[in-house]
């Protein structure tokens, strides 16, 4: 249904503007008094008046110009004031939620003239409160991974405009569920408060509001959310073709040749059709590191592994480059490059917790494992300690060394356990499954089998820990059997069974060597277990333990944190206070929580953080929008079975297919701004012709 | 020269008088001056300055017949002389109070025109006569005569002040019922007549006069410096005009009196007359000395 014009203007307001042009005319027809002026002689001026009577119609109306200008500019105003337009369809209902999807896909450029998808949802839903007529009210809904009301129901246009206007692009993945459960939420409160409030309205039953998604539908089917409350519109933005390369992961790891060293892998996915040459180009605190050339087969990824430099510590970023072909861009920049941080591991914080082991304390104490680690040595009796506890819960340590004792619970850190099993139940209940030794033992070694001389068959050569360490020749006088629980790895094996191995928990790795180096006697007395320490293998061993679990990078390493996610900030127990400075240098201060943690979610930005304790940088860590789903930016497509032509995909939320609306959300082109335009430029030149009498 | 009247500065400043003082009237024409002037006229006459022979024929006077020549070749030789004359000069003012427009109105510098004229026909003792169109019948101006008259022309030409408008066929009408002689006559005028001023030339034509016509216009009316809605009222009839002035408008001016200009010259030298479409910001100095020279009128 087309609607030419729109009325704004009451009655009255009508009556008083229509007065407006006869008064025009009516002041013309009153003709201004003509100054009179003695000239020598009028007969000169007669030739030419009668010249010009020739085609006195003309020159009636070029006399009156001014008038005719004046009556141009109020019907100028006058047609702007009906609103004209065209392509508009009368809005239907009296509510509406305008549900704008601003996350990351959404800043793909894939609109005609270079504008995102979001300017064009944003054009569109301007269209959508364009066309409400006075009584009807909207809300503005953005969502990315969390819904965001932007806007209360108001019939004020001006206000909903404004805040269309104030929504901005985030670097998110999308949740469509939750901002229909929020406007479900909103929209039934709103009608069980008008029930409340009058019966009648109530009796009447209004429609219910209808919900239009302004999205390129970059999103799963939505599941198991009910939308009773609503009625659904889904307005597809973007093309089918939107091609687009990104990086979909960017991480470092120690180096599997090198242990000293680290090493970023990069993964870029190409979401075109065709196969994409693209450069990966690293950089660490901007400075160019490394380059390399990628061939990424069509809607597939390939990753590929740079060498970083031995002790680098900053910012990580992997920019890509490329060039799809002439004409066509990449779709969404922002995806084109991915952070890591890289972190400091120099020193990581060591507690060692023993009765007294000289050989281990030795074997701690090289100048390379000082280089390592800071090295603090404690007795047993300080596990019963408060501030023990507090540094323990917090993850103040890196790695933690209990030697001949085991804490009551584990600690936030790696650990290495020797000659004790942790009190994780893990340990002990793999223990009991494979239960087929007796029984026996004191106390402490409560479901442990103490094995009497076992001679070592096999070490993992593999593994981090044993690396370059030579246990051929390693005799042990007895040792418990460790077997670890699911997920671990055996160390050592031995003709009595594994007596080391090593387990992750949580973010963490525990590590046991079932033998003690140092054994106590039944008077205390110090008595070797083995002959290892006076091996060369032994301080290679524990530089080993040093340098894979005291490492703090290690914390972040495994994952990158997406946009908008929060981040649990560590640090030791006497610091009350961290400052993150975010990669556009915005600072945030960030105070310890009640669980000892300091939690900062100020992470909308993708990039490499800063955490600082004073001025210090005592950490980093990145974050990345590393999302297939929305580095897919094109919109999905299906055949239309009917018509045979390619339309954006439906939408199925709960059980309800939602059909995208090919044919635009209905929006109304309005002239009304051209009109006053032409209004002010009739009134200009009105202006100039009656200073200039410059008569056409 | 004594003591003047103020006004004569305004009308013949000295420099002027130093320039006009070389200048002579000139016609081109062949007319009968009544008193010997200093003029060599193209008439044969008598004089000291031999001018041709030409064969005696019954009725010459014999005191003209070469004795010389009839002893030598025994025929009768009449000798020639020139002929020495004065020049009847006529200046007519146009007095219509259309004249009376402008800076300097168009009138004073008519007055100026004719004073520096008849300065010129004086000092070359000729007959300077200066009238105006809105003159009686029986009303003439003063016959002027040599140097000495200089006073009472400047004294004449003070004394008249635009007056009642005489349509300029009738005036000229007039000027020549009043002056039945021959001669020059430099008629100043704007030639604003409604009624047309082909009609008032004709008489001159016909009085065979040496016609010179300074059309004077002021500057008012070759750039008419107006705005806006007007009523314009002529000075002399009251008649109105109304305009709305514009840019074709004023064109339309532009051509008119282009037209106007031009149909009175082409009127003028079709019928022998000396057309000089003078404005009135040309100093009267440069027009006597450069286009007026140029038509021939002085020398």
């Amino acid at each position: 249904m087309t609607e030419w014009f729109r009325n704004t203007l009451s009655g009255w307001q009508w009556a008083l503007l229509m007065l407006v042009p006869p008064a025009i005319i009516a002041l013309y027809f009153l003709k201004l008094r003509r100054l009179p002026l003695e000239v020598p002689s009028t007969y000169l001026w007669k030739r030419s008046i009668d010249d010009l009577h020739v085609n006195s119609l003309w020159q009636r109306l070029r006399q009156n110009l001014l008038m005719f200008l004046q009556l141009l500019l109020v019907v100028l105003a006058i047609v702007a004031l009906l609103r004209p337009g065209w392509q508009g369809s009368r809005l239907a209902g009296q509510r509406f939620i305008l549900l704008i999807d601003n996350s990351a896909s959404m800043s793909a450029t894939d609109i005609d003239g270079g504008s995102s998808r979001l300017d064009e949802a944003k054009q569109l839903a301007e269209g959508l409160v364009d066309q409400m007529d006075s009584g009807m009210s909207a809300m503005i809904i953005s969502f990315a991974e969390k819904p965001r009301v932007v806007q209360e129901f108001t019939s004020n246009r001006r206000l909903l405009r404004e805040r269309l206007a104030s929504i901005q692009p985030t670097a998110r993945g999308t949740d469509l569920a939750g901002a229909l459960e929020l406007a479900n939420t909103l929209a039934a409160a709103g009608k069980s408060a008008r029930a409340g409030s009058d019966d009648e309205a109530a009796a009447a039953e209004p429609p219910p509001p209808t919900a239009y998604i302004l999205s390129d539908g970059r999103f799963e089917d939505v599941e198991g959310v009910a939308v009773d409350h609503l009625k659904l519109a889904y307005v597809p933005v973007g093309s089918f073709d939107a091609p687009n390369l990104a990086i979909t992961a960017l991480s470092t790891r120690r180096n599997e040749e090198r242990p000293e060293g680290q090493q970023a892998f990069v993964q870029v996915a190409n979401f075109t059709e065709k196969p994409q040459k693209a450069v990966i180009e690293l950089t660490l605190d901007g400075r160019f590191l490394d380059a390399a050339e990628l061939r990424v087969p069509a809607g597939e990824t390939s990753g590929r592994v740079f060498p970083l430099p031995t002790g680098a510590v900053g910012a990580l970023s992997a920019r890509l480059k490329y060039r799809l072909d002439s004409t066509t861009r990449d779709s969404l920049p922002q995806d084109d490059i991915g952070y890591a941080a890289l972190n400091d591991t120099g020193t990581g914080d060591v507690l060692v917790v023993t009765p007294g082991d000289a050989a281990l304390e030795l074997a701690l104490s090289t100048q390379r494992a000082a280089r390592l680690a800071k090295i603090a040595v404690v007795s047993p009796a300080t596990l019963e300690s408060a501030e023990y506890r507090r540094d323990a819960e917090n993850g103040a340590y890196d790695l933690i060394i209990y030697d001949q004792c085991v804490p009551a619970q584990m600690p936030r850190s790696n650990t290495v356990f020797v000659g004790r099993l942790p009190s994780a139940s893990t340990w002990r209940q793999s223990h009991d499954a494979n239960d087929n030794i007796d029984e026996e033992g004191n106390e402490e070694h409560a479901g442990a089998a103490l094995v009497v001389a076992p001679q070592i068959i096999d070490w993992d050569r593999a593994s981090p820990l044993l690396a370059n360490v030579e246990l051929g020749d390693v005799e042990i006088a007895d040792s418990l059997v460790v077997r670890p629980p699911p997920g671990g790895t055996v160390l050592i094996e031995t003709t009595a069974g594994p007596i080391a191995a090593i387990a992750p928990r949580e973010n963490y790795q525990d590590a046991v060597l079932g033998f003690e180096i140092v054994g106590r006697d039944a008077a205390g007395a110090a008595t070797a277990n083995t002959n290892w320490p006076i091996k060369p293998a032994y301080p290679t061993f524990w530089l080993n333990v040093l340098e894979y679990s005291a490492a703090p990078s290690e914390r972040h390493e495994s994952s990158a944190i997406r946009p908008g996610r929060p981040v649990q900030l560590r640090a030791p127990a006497k610091v009350e206070r961290l400052t993150v400075v975010a990669p556009d240098g915005r600072e945030t201060t960030v105070d310890r929580s009640d669980q000892g943690t300091f939690p900062f979610t100020g992470t909308d930005q993708p990039g490499v953080y800063q955490v600082r304790q004073g001025a210090a940088v005592t950490d980093r860590f990145a974050v990345d929008l590393f999302d297939r789903a929305e580095s897919d930016v094109s919109v999905r497509p299906t055949q239309d079975p009917e018509s045979q032509t390619v339309r954006p995909a439906d939408v199925r939320i709960g059980h309800v297919n939602v059909a995208a609306t090919t044919d635009r959300a209905p929006s109304r082109h309005e002239i009304w701004k051209v009109l006053l335009a032409c209004a002010l430029f009739v009134l200009v030149l009105e202006w100039y012709i009656y200073n200039r009498r410059v008569y056409l | 020269m004594l003591a003047m009247p103020t006004t004569t500065i305004n009308l013949l400043p000295p420099d002027l008088l130093a320039q006009l003082e070389r200048l002579e009237l000139v016609t081109r024409k062949v007319f009968r001056g009544r008193l010997k002037g200093e003029r060599r006229s193209k008439r044969k006459g008598q004089s000291v300055e031999f001018a041709d022979f030409r064969a005696y024929v019954p009725g010459d006077d014999l005191r003209s017949i070469d004795w010389n020549l009839y002893a030598r070749l025994d025929k009768l030789i009449v000798k020639l002389f020139l002929e020495e004359e004065d020049l009847h000069f006529y200046v007519l003012i146009d007095d219509s109070r259309s004249m009376d427009f402008g800076e300097p109105t168009k009138f004073e510098y008519a007055k100026q025109l004719a004073a520096a004229l008849g300065f010129i026909g004086l000092v070359r003792a000729d007959r300077v006569r200066i009238e105006t169109l809105g003159q009686g019948l029986r009303q003439h101006g003063p016959v002027l005569r040599g140097r000495k008259s200089v006073w009472r022309m400047i004294d004449y030409l003070n004394s008249i002040k635009p007056g009642d408008s005489v349509p300029l066929a009738e005036g000229i009408k007039n000027f020549c019922l009043r002056n039945t002689g021959r001669g020059v006559v430099v008629l100043v005028s704007d030639l604003m007549d409604k009624s047309g001023y082909e009609a008032g030339l004709r008489y001159l034509v016909a009085q065979r006069m040496d016609v010179y016509v300074i059309h004077l216009l002021s500057q008012e009316e070759f750039d008419p410096d107006v705005k806006g809605d007007l009523k314009l009222v002529d000075c002399e009839d009251h008649d109105v005009a109304e305009i709305s002035v514009s840019a074709p408008l004023l064109a339309r001016y532009q051509r008119a009196l282009n037209a106007f200009t031009s149909g009175a010259q082409e009127f003028c030298s079709r019928r022998g007359m000396n057309y000089l479409l003078a404005g009135n910001q040309t100093p009267v100095k440069d027009l006597i000395s450069n286009y007026l020279r140029r038509r021939g009128l002085v020398r």
